[in-house]
């Protein structure tokens, strides 16, 4: 069965841009562990590693693509109105060192 | 030892279509930050992505010419990482079934043929753009959603020259399809190189090394032959080679370290729930490609062979589609397609560099360049002439037909003139004359030659080489 | 003014005759809301919905526009353009979009009043109605203030069975309209994956997520599709293909012609005695009135697979769809000396604990090293799953099942953390959104004076037989336009 440990889950939590309290890990731990169990069984069940994901809830497809005409753009200051800090038209964020 | 270098390439090709990839905010590059938007391009909550039906048949008309696999279904995946200029947090692409795949190019690399294989052509969207200040960045969702092509090279290409050679081929393919305006320094073709060497024959990887931020083809090459030597000096001195980003610098002519890659990001893919598989019928696929525009290659076979062109002038002109569709224009309203060109890549080019202009600033129509060509043609005026007519259209904004009709009021055709004009000038060449009896036609072109000096080339050419013959022949 | 306590055919009919105006139940609505004390409400849309109200005033011309001049709710994570919304979580405090949600446009074009955006579990994952940023909302029908509201539409939920308004929006991902619909009393709908446009709500998890509302009757269920169904250009996964004739139709289904299946596992995992044998009761009854009504055996793997399933697919995609929530373009920034710090800051503060172990989970199953074992092989469950439920739905028109194992738990016996000692009757209904088919609850009976409720599902794309044979039972039970005002009276002639 699959283990994690709380090393991997802090990094988890960074990569996703959050960080939690100790206890949360601890919470993790516990709810993982029941998961793949769960999973576990899971891969059990008869045809499931020949079935193919499904992503939609049904077989659908369709030959619509939206033609390339522009719309008007949203007007400046409605677009930057929720922008917690602008600058010259623009939303503003400490330097990006690359 | 002697090594061998692996080189892969991965380009990015920004789309110019009207609207952007996955939502209907206007595409275009010069405005104002900010102003081309809609809320899709923001990731305001609720907002869904709609594929742009011009993007795809663009990817289409690419993935043709790079002779690829096309899917006959469209399927978009998630990318999924944290970045600044990353609206959504995600971006939507196509990694598990690219529009394109097992495609290739033939490149001419000094007179030899060259096959690189290509390993997939997907679809996606662009970040937004960031403005770095001294002490902040600012973003501009403009760019945020343009339509991306990217193509991905099979490992194969051998050296710096190679690889400039594909980049200019695709570069050709995605500005003659008019996909793209592929203009590197603008950075709507973007080009990321993978460079790793092994010793020959050696069928193992060595460490890859990216270089990042090349802004042109020839620095391209220049950074690719650059790191293939550190990389091979390196390993010479018995040091490894770190997996690291450099970039190209272009006053050191040297790459540069920019990071070393720690651990690789897991971009965390799955399939993008919000857009249900499209399907591309044979129709659609076989009109996208119908309907594309002529490609460079084609045009290459088709100036040289129909129009009788050779294969440097028919390069020089499509090394700028500008010019060439200018050339184009010149070519629908008369047939001296080798005039066409001259005057194309001689005349108007010179006046073009010396003004700091391109052919779209030029004044004069295409259509009145093959006026004055085909005034030369029919003799109505001289080579010496036209370029005199060219010069006044250009400075004092006179009219081509215009000029050409004062030109050729002015030539001298009164047969008693020339006559007179033709005698003087043989009885002062006796030697001309034998020579032309002798066989040798170039006497004739001499001695038009002298008469035109005398009348600073207002004689009638036509007429003039007419009336020379016949009194050579009383004589 | 008790118009607020009708259906809305019998509101429009008040509207019709003058006894009654758009702005009269508008008003009355706002005064409701503001009475609440169950915390069902993010935002009262006071100003804006008087003002939209008066412009009500051609109630001759909208003879057959039965939702002209309603008051409606609508769960907060809908964007309402210059109407704050926040899905109840922190991180979108100060948020006021710019754009409306298309089945608001709808709605307004209709002439329906918004009167207020109702209180969810933190951005619509959960179910108990209990970890919004506002707190803990109540079941109206507990005066004790004891019992789960349910969730995650649990401000719509209480908006309409308290008779604040006929009809709220909510949003169903696993359960969540149709189990508070259990809970509270009321007819919850959730059509076919594709039928609303879901542009403008805010995912939770798109393969899952579905438009879906609460009303008190199922005629009224009936209107609101007529009034919400059909292709939406800006959401590329909705459906070309409308009705617009489901109320009218509605009597044309008798369930002399019915066919029905119950899961037998399911049945059999029903815990509640005095459920099982209101359900019984039912089941007679349906087969006095002609219905057909047969046990099939699902598989116990697979609906034992369906939770877990659930929930892989729905913290991985969650984890994605909540990635634009950073501080940057909007919401509640915390700021920080590098961009990263904004947006750590931002989300460290913005989401609650349980969210972001769910977005841990979300994201650890989409690991390149971890894909095949949890996030595919649950996607490959869910096609197993929705297989065997077509194959055993192809032979029937309706799955019927509890919608609720009982009445809505005590909050002690609830909890937050993953727990998979559960009821497959507790959890079954995320078999409708795995598959997308269209499904409904509507109230069966009461215990301790809290209603529960059974959930009737058909194949995909046949809201009209679904609502039609839903009528029907409405009838049998007796419980129609049930709310906390008159259910004493309606469960003396109830089933």
């Amino acid at each position: 069965m699959k283990k994690v440990d709380i090393e991997t889950l802090k990094d988890a939590s960074l990569r996703l841009m959050f960080k939690m309290s100790d206890k949360e890990y601890e919470t993790l731990l516990d709810e993982f562990d029941i998961l793949f169990k769960q999973m576990e069984k899971i891969g059990e069940i008869k045809g499931v590693d020949d079935a193919i994901p499904m992503t939609f809830p049904f077989n659908i497809k369709t030959t619509y693509l939206r033609e390339d005409i522009p719309s008007k753009s949203l007007d400046i200051n409605v677009a930057l109105k929720n922008a917690p800090s602008v600058q010259d038209g623009q939303i503003k964020l400490p330097k990006v060192v690359k | 030892m002697n090594f061998e270098a692996v080189i892969g390439l991965e380009i990015h090709v920004e789309m110019k279509t009207k609207s952007k990839m996955f939502s209907h905010s206007l595409n275009s590059y010069s405005k104002l930050p900010n102003t081309n938007t809609t809320e899709y391009d923001f990731a305001f909550p609720g907002t869904m992505p709609t594929v742009n039906k011009q993007a795809v048949i663009n990817a289409i008309r690419v993935c043709n010419a790079l002779h690829m696999r096309i899917d006959h279904e469209l399927w978009f995946d998630r990318k999924n990482y944290f970045y600044s200029d990353l609206p959504k947090g995600f971006q939507i692409t196509q990694q598990a079934r690219p529009i394109g795949s097992n495609g290739y190019v033939i490149l001419d690399v000094n007179d030899e043929k060259v096959k690189v294989n290509i390993e997939r052509l997907h679809i996606e969207e662009d970040t937004c753009k960031q403005l770095h200040l001294r002490d902040c960045t600012l973003l501009d969702y403009n760019r945020a959603g343009v339509p991306l092509i990217e193509i991905v090279s099979k490992p194969e290409i051998k050296n710096g020259t190679e690889a400039m050679k594909y980049v200019e081929k695709i570069r050709d393919i995605v500005i003659y399809s008019g996909v793209s305006d592929g203009k590197m320094e603008e950075g709507s073709l973007r080009c990321d190189v993978n460079v790793s060497i092994r010793p020959c024959g050696s069928d193992k990887f060595g460490t890859k090394v990216e270089i990042k931020n090349l802004n042109s083809t020839s620095n391209i090459q220049k950074a690719i032959d650059y790191e293939i030597k550190r990389q091979s000096n390196l390993l010479l001195k018995g040091e490894a080679i770190q997996q690291e980003t450099r970039r190209y610098d272009e006053m050191k002519k040297e790459t540069v370290l920019m990071r070393v890659k720690t651990d690789a990001v897991d971009y965390k893919y799955f399939t993008e729930p919000n857009i249900i598989p499209i399907l591309l019928s044979d129709e659609f696929i076989f009109e996208a490609i119908d309907t594309c525009p002529e490609l460079y290659d084609q045009k290459l076979t088709r100036y040289t062979s129909e129009l009788n062109l050779s294969k440097y002038d028919a390069e020089v002109i499509l090394a700028n589609i500008e010019n060439c569709k200018y050339f184009e224009e010149i070519i629908k309203n008369t047939n001296q397609y080798k005039l066409a060109s001259n005057w194309l890549t001689v005349d108007i080019q010179s006046y073009l560099n010396k003004n700091n202009q391109s052919i779209k600033d030029f004044k004069i129509s295409p259509k009145d360049i093959a006026i004055l060509i085909e005034a030369i043609s029919s003799n109505k005026i001289s080579s010496k002439q036209a370029k005199e007519i060219f010069n006044k259209a250009l400075n004092e904004n006179g009219v081509i037909a215009d000029l050409i009709k004062n030109s050729s009021n002015n030539l001298i055709s009164d047969e008693g003139e020339l006559l007179k004009l033709i005698n003087e000038t043989l009885d002062n060449n006796p030697q001309s004359i034998v020579d032309f009896k002798n066989g040798k036609d170039r006497a004739i072109g001499f001695l038009v030659g002298q008469i035109m000096k005398k009348t600073q080339g207002k004689a009638n050419p036509s007429l003039t080489s007419k009336l020379l013959k016949q009194e050579i022949d009383k004589r | 003014m008790n118009y607020l306590d009708l259906g809305i055919i019998d509101i429009h009919n008040a509207l019709l005759e003058g006894k009654t105006t758009p702005l009269e139940l508008t008003k009355e609505a706002l005064k409701r809301a503001k009475e609440d004390d169950h915390n069902a409400f993010e935002y009262i849309c006071e100003k804006e919905a008087i003002e939209f109200a008066k412009t009500l005033t051609k109630i001759n011309e909208n003879k057959d526009n039965y939702l002209y001049g309603i008051p409606y709710t609508l769960k907060d994570n809908y964007s309402t353009k210059d109407i704050p919304t926040t899905a109840s979580s922190n991180i979108l405090n100060g948020y006021v979009p710019v754009f409306d949600a298309t089945i608001v446009e709808k709605l307004k074009n209709k002439g329906a009043v918004l009167i207020g955006k109702t209180t969810l579990d933190e951005l619509a994952m959960g179910g108990s109605g209990t970890t919004g940023h506002k707190g803990t909302t109540y079941n109206p029908y507990d005066k004790n203030k004891e019992r789960l509201c349910g969730g995650s539409s649990c401000g719509s939920a209480v908006s309409v069975a308290n008779n604040i308004v006929p009809f709220s929006i909510g949003s169903d991902t696993g359960d969540s309209v149709r189990k508070p619909a259990s809970f509270n009393g009321l007819v919850g709908f959730k059509p076919t994956w594709g039928k609303i446009s879901r542009y403008g709500l805010f995912p939770f998890a798109p393969s899952l997520d579905h438009v879906a509302y609460f009303t008190r009757n199922v005629e009224d269920s009936a209107i609101i599709l007529q009034a919400l169904e059909g292709r939406d250009v800006k959401d590329s996964t909705s459906f070309d293909i409308e009705n617009k004739n489901y109320l009218n139709n509605l009597s044309n289904y008798n369930l002399k012609d019915c066919k029905i299946v119950i899961l037998k596992e399911v049945y059999d995992s029903m815990s509640d005695k005095d459920v099982v044998l209101k359900f019984d009761k039912l089941i007679n009854e349906l087969k006095n009135k002609g219905a057909k009504v047969e046990f099939v055996e699902f598989g116990k793997d697979l609906l034992e697979a369906i939770f877990p399933v659930y929930f892989v697919i729905s913290c991985a995609e969650a984890g994605s769809n909540n990635a634009n929530l950073d501080g940057i373009k909007f919401g509640q920034r915390i700021d920080g000396n590098t961009y990263q710090e904004v947006m750590i800051n931002s989300r460290t503060a913005g989401f609650s604990e349980l969210i972001k172990r769910r977005f841990v989970i979300g994201s650890y199953v989409l690991m390149k090293e971890n894909q095949n074992e949890l996030f595919l092989r649950a996607q490959k469950a869910r096609r197993l799953i929705v297989e065997r439920l077509n194959e055993v739905m192809k032979d029937y028109d309706l799955l019927l099942l509890p919608a609720s194992p009982s009445i809505a738990p005590k909050f002690k016996d609830s909890s937050d953390k993953v727990n998979f000692d559960y009821l497959i009757a507790d959890n079954h209904l995320a078999l409708e959104n795995f598959s997308g088919i269209p499904s409904l609850t509507i109230p069966l009976g009461f215990k301790f004076d809290m209603p529960y409720g059974i959930n009737i599902s058909s194949n995909i794309l046949q809201e009209e037989k679904l609502l039609g044979f839903a009528r029907e039972i409405e009838k049998i039970t007796g419980l129609k336009n049930l709310s906390i005002k008159n259910f004493k009276e309606l469960e003396k002639e109830a089933l």
